[in-house]
């Protein structure tokens, strides 16, 4: 596609053609449990963290979905690893894993 | 007598005996000879290696340990309990223990008193090595006549001596072989499945002594014998009626000695050589700091395999997770297979169970932590936040009173556990602020566990901060997972900290708070890191006992089985964690309690998942017990 | 000879089941274990979608059985299979050898107290949505009036943690209708409901949402997952209002938990003994979970309701009714050549 220029600040819209599916497909081997989430916002509700800062498992679960994996590092670039989240998900998602798989595979 | 002929009579000395060959030699000592001087060298270049590895800090640590006479002496007391009479499995299983003695203390004993008899009756054979000091001892039988008419009192002593401490040795070997049968009667379910130098190593093992009982017997008439070895030698006469059968067993004899020495920095039975080394790093206060070399290394060679870190593992109430258990850990960290290590250290519960019961004290846990902090140590975050809380929570001081509560990241999910413990507060007048009520910051032990010690520091600094910017005098913890790393990384001088199982114990002994004791038959769950992370058994048993009939669990105290739900495991998944849950209340339900009570909020979570009856937290059935003798 | 037929669960299934069987012109024996018949929506107040009355409804079942030969408070002690009958010993003394058995033991509440972190039994101002029934059956207000309730969706459903990884299907319309109900009561209180997904997928059921939303009711899409005491003893929750992705907290004085639906203890144990197979839910398997919903994998022995999952009460009726009319063909072919 012909880019005209028009554009002053790149697009909001989320991309979902040029999203980065290898990385992952690379996550979703090390912590199967990414496929899991439904987004019911338990793990954002109870976390420690997110009382201070902007921290939230959900959406960096999603963010990564979009091909975003800026956006989830950063979400989680102030997590402690407490543990909340995990005793609270109701799918059973090992969250703790899964936080510590992203930051190692979407390292900043 | 063809011997005679052969025999050169070169000494005799006043006990009447005589040196058998010419230089003392025969050719069957050498293979012995190649084992003993290839475990030797070898022994030496491992030891130059570990010691390199160390870091310079923990090399005069080490050096100073030395020479302290306290640890000097704790050192002998160590090496001799542990290496040779195995204290800590006789503690437990009185029979395995025995096994593991007969042969440990048995072998030792056989090699002292062997080389006082050289010592005694030979003494030029133990200085210089033409005059096979290495090899002379060990052989000492095949190399003597004694005269039977001047036969002494002294000498009969070490005959009995030698064959008595050789018949203890053998029934340990009996032992042995009958637990490869059957493990369950010497008490252990699961046995370590053997490699192949271990397997080389154990058969020559178990061959040396009975070998050693032919060949002395053998040579009885010659040398002299006990009451083992006499009536030996007199049935080969009656049956081989020819003496000179005797040379194949002594070449067989130093054979499997050979080999057992060559094929033992292979096997499980190098922790032999390097337990006592162990044991000087441990008490001279080193750590482990990395995960394969220096202090790790020695703990990797003391890891004996015995296998009873199998059955204390809670993952292996099922069978597919043998594998994660610590002596493969260990066996793999030996191989330097990275992928197993690194698998099996993210799966651990970190509960230190194989810890506690090893025979060794190999502390596998923290190794699997340094693996994890290979992995984990190195990710990018941001913790600038908590020093800014830190800063603003500090300008107004949240405690002028004496007592801070922290409940701690899960407590908030069990809020009967924070009701319980400020209505005890009130309850017994105390004057305390609660630091996390709204909001907190992470104690970050489960970073450490995670193996992010860094930023675990950072959490640890932020909070240390808050603590003793509040003017308190005792910080009360309710959960275990922050009283550790409270009591273990965190510098609070002054300040006292303090879990509420010992607080309510204290109160209830100054008489500040008075409970009644009711008929239910209860039974305590020991959080792991509360008990054996902390060492605190007895005070929440003092209070239960104050307040219901305690019943005991199958396992408790230091062999309780975790809950499942450690924050310690990376990897392990939901349904694992469930199994582990199950077994863990079978085991509290064995004298079939009214109610189970524990004093951790996971394993509060974990166990009310799973069991029948109803499942308190410590604070609250105290709560429940409350004597009102006030507002009445 | 009239062949007997007995029915376990005096429950809307149960009931509707024995009533169309007894037309039929069989002899029913129903088993209830409680005091009275009805189940639990003897305990309920009014229904969704429409706020009818559950006693008029249980009414107008209870006048079809005037021919079933029903014992209250009556658990089936044993139950065998005796050639090609069943025979059963009802805790009362009385044998029955019935050719047919249904099952409708229906389903138990979760124990809202398992969720530990919702604090129910541990603050006053938690309540479970049978309790709020109740509550509004007795016409019980209170005194002042909260000015602050909400409403928990999925308490124990879509939880595998809970051993409930399922949906309970009728909590969301249930949340909505008891949501629009204590605005009525409390008109100036504010009502919210934290929901994780709003299904609302029957007949009318989106105009009760709609309605919900006209009378001011809060939807907020997240689940709560802390309750805190105030200092003052109301409750703080805090959930994320995932909609616009920030975590959100809120200070309340009633807590509904909308508990989801167990399998029967009660029917567990009728199953255990006849080594009936149940699913990883803990819900009866049928013989085949679309052309056979009715059957067990023993012939003689059927299913209704909710002892096959989480149903809605017309689901319910509708599985009577056919459930029924299977056991009258299986005693028509093996009974009547």
């Amino acid at each position: 596609m012909i880019d005209f220029g028009f554009g002053v600040s790149p697009s909001s819209r989320i991309n979902l053609d040029s999203a980065d599916k290898e990385k992952f497909n690379e996550l979703a081997i090390a912590e199967p449990d990414v496929l899991k989430c439904m987004a019911c916002g338990s793990c954002s509700a109870s976390c420690t963290a997110a009382a201070f800062e902007d921290t939230s498992l959900r959406r960096a679960i999603l963010s990564l979905q979009n091909g975003l994996g800026d956006d989830a590092s950063k979400l989680l670039s102030h997590c402690m690893l407490c543990g909340k989240c995990t005793m609270v998900c109701p799918r059973g998602i090992n969250t703790r894993h899964l936080i510590l798989s992203i930051q190692k595979i979407y390292s900043l | 007598m063809i011997y005679l002929l052969t025999t050169n009579l070169q000494q005799i000395s006043p006990e009447g005996i005589i040196d058998r060959y010419p230089n003392s030699y025969n050719h069957f000592v050498l293979p012995f000879v190649i084992g003993i001087t290839f475990i030797l060298i070898y022994l030496f270049i491992g030891l130059i290696r570990i010691l390199y590895h160390l870091t310079g800090e923990d090399r005069l640590k080490l050096l100073k340990s030395l020479f302290n006479p306290k640890t000097a002496w704790k050192n002998i007391k160590d090496i001799f309990c542990d290496c040779l009479l195995h204290t800590k499995i006789w503690k437990r299983k009185p029979l395995l223990g025995y096994m593991h003695s007969a042969i440990a203390f048995g072998w030792f004993l056989l090699i002292v008193v062997g080389h006082i008899e050289v010592w005694l009756f030979a003494p030029r054979h133990l200085s210089g090595l033409t005059e096979g000091s290495l090899y002379y001892p060990i052989f000492y039988r095949f190399f003597i006549w004694i005269n039977p008419a001047h036969e002494t009192l002294r000498g009969s002593v070490f005959f009995f001596i030698m064959d008595f401490l050789l018949l203890y040795v053998l029934s340990g070997i009996g032992l042995a072989m009958f637990k490869r049968v059957r493990s369950i009667a010497l008490g252990m379910r699961h046995t370590t499945k053997p490699s192949l130098a271990d397997r080389v190593a154990l058969y020559c093992l178990w061959l040396i002594f009975p070998l050693r009982l032919l060949a002395e017997g053998f040579t009885a008439d010659l040398s002299g014998g006990g009451f083992l070895t006499r009536p030996l030698n007199w049935v080969f006469r009656a049956f081989f009626g020819n003496e000179l059968n005797f040379l194949p067993t002594w070449w067989a004899y130093s054979i499997c000695l050979g080999l057992f020495f060559v094929a033992m920095p292979f096997s499980r039975y190098m922790h032999i050589l390097t337990e006592p080394l162990l044991i000087l790093f441990r008490n001279a206060g080193l750590k482990v700091r990395h995960p394969r070399k220096g202090f790790a290394e020695a703990e990797i060679y003391a890891c004996s395999s015995c296998g009873l870190c199998l059955d204390a593992c809670p993952m292996n109430v099922q069978k597919k997770n043998l594998k994660y258990s610590s002596v493969y850990f260990m066996r793999f960290l030996r191989r330097h297979n990275k992928r197993k290590t690194r698998e099996i250290a993210e799966k651990c519960l970190m509960c230190g169970k194989c810890y506690a019961l090893c025979p060794v004290g190999v502390n596998s846990p923290a190794i699997r932590r340094a693996i994890r902090e290979t992995q984990n140590n190195k990710i990018q975050c941001d913790y600038s936040y908590l020093g800014k809380y830190a800063e603003k929570s500090s300008e107004n001081p949240k405690s002028g009173g004496k007592i801070l509560y922290f409940a701690g990241c899960m407590s908030h999910l069990t809020p009967t556990i924070i009701k319980s413990v400020e209505t005890i507060l009130k309850a017994s007048g105390q004057d305390y602020e609660f630091m996390d009520r709204n909001e907190g910051i992470c104690c970050g032990r489960p970073l450490m566990l995670a193996g992010r010690g860094d930023a675990a520091r950072q959490t640890i600094e932020a909070n240390s901060k808050i603590i003793r910017n509040s003017g308190c005098t005792t910080l009360l913890v309710s959960c275990p997972i922050c009283l550790k790393i409270f009591k273990e990384e965190y510098s609070l001088k002054g300040i006292k900290v303090i879990h509420y199982t010992q607080f309510i114990d204290s109160l209830i002994k100054e008489g500040k708070l008075k409970v009644s004791k009711s008929s239910s038959a209860i039974v305590y769950h020991d959080p792991c890191e509360l008990g054996r992370g902390c060492g605190i058994y007895e005070e929440p048993r003092n209070v239960l006992r104050a307040i219901a009939e305690l019943k005991k669990a199958s396992k408790e105290r230091d062999e309780s089985i975790c809950c499942g739900y450690s924050l310690g495991t990376l990897t392990l998944d939901e349904k694992d964690k469930a199994k582990i849950a199950e077994s863990s209340v079978s085991s509290l339900m064995a004298e079939n309690p009214q109610e189970i009570v524990t004093a951790c909020p996971m394993c509060y979570r974990a166990i009310r998942s799973k069991a029948e009856v109803p499942v308190k937290d410590f604070a609250e059935i105290v709560c429940e017990n409350i004597e009102n003798n006030d507002k009445n | 000879m009239k062949n007997n037929i007995l029915v376990i669960g005096g429950g809307p299934a149960g009931l509707e089941a024995s009533k169309a069987l007894s037309q039929m012109g069989y002899n029913v024996i129903l088993a209830e274990k409680e005091k009275r018949l009805g189940g639990h929506l003897a305990k309920w107040d009014r229904l969704f979608p429409d706020q009818v009355s559950a006693k008029e409804v249980l009414d107008s079942m209870l006048s079809g059985i005037k021919d079933v030969k029903c014992f209250t408070e009556t658990d089936v002690n044993s139950i065998n299979l005796l050639d090609r009958s069943f025979n059963a010993m009802l805790s009362n003394g009385i044998t029955v050898l019935a050719d047919a058995v249904l099952l409708a033991s229906g389903f138990d509440m979760f124990k809202a107290e398992k969720k530990e972190e919702y604090g129910y039994g541990i603050y006053d101002g938690v309540l479970t949505n049978a309790d709020l029934e109740q509550a509004f059956r007795e016409g019980k207000s209170s005194n002042p009036a909260p000015k602050a309730i909400g409403f928990v969706h999925c308490v124990g459903s879509r939880d595998e943690k809970a051993g409930n990884p399922a949906c309970s299907k009728v909590c969301c319309a249930t949340a909505v209708k008891q949501a629009i109900e204590t605005k009525e009561l409390y008109p100036d209180a504010k009502v919210y409901c934290f929901y994780m997904d709003l299904r609302m997928f029957g007949r009318h059921y989106e105009d009760l949402y709609l309605r919900a939303q006209k009378s001011g009711i809060r939807f907020i899409r997240g689940r709560v997952s802390e309750v805190a005491e105030t200092a003052e003893g109301r409750l703080l929750v805090k959930a994320e209002d995932t909609l616009s992705s920030r975590p959100l907290k809120v200070t309340l004085d009633r807590l509904v938990l909308m508990a989801g639906m167990r399998p029967s203890e009660a029917g567990h144990k009728v199953g255990r003994q006849l080594n009936l197979s149940v699913e990883e839910d803990g819900f009866f398997s049928a013989r085949d979970g679309l052309l056979s919903l009715q059957k067990s994998k023993l012939p003689g022995f059927f299913y209704a309701g909710a002892c096959t999952g989480p149903k809605t009460l017309p689901d319910t009726l509708h599985e009577a009714r056919s459930a029924a009319m299977e056991i009258d063909r299986y005693i028509k072919e093996n009974f009547r050549k």
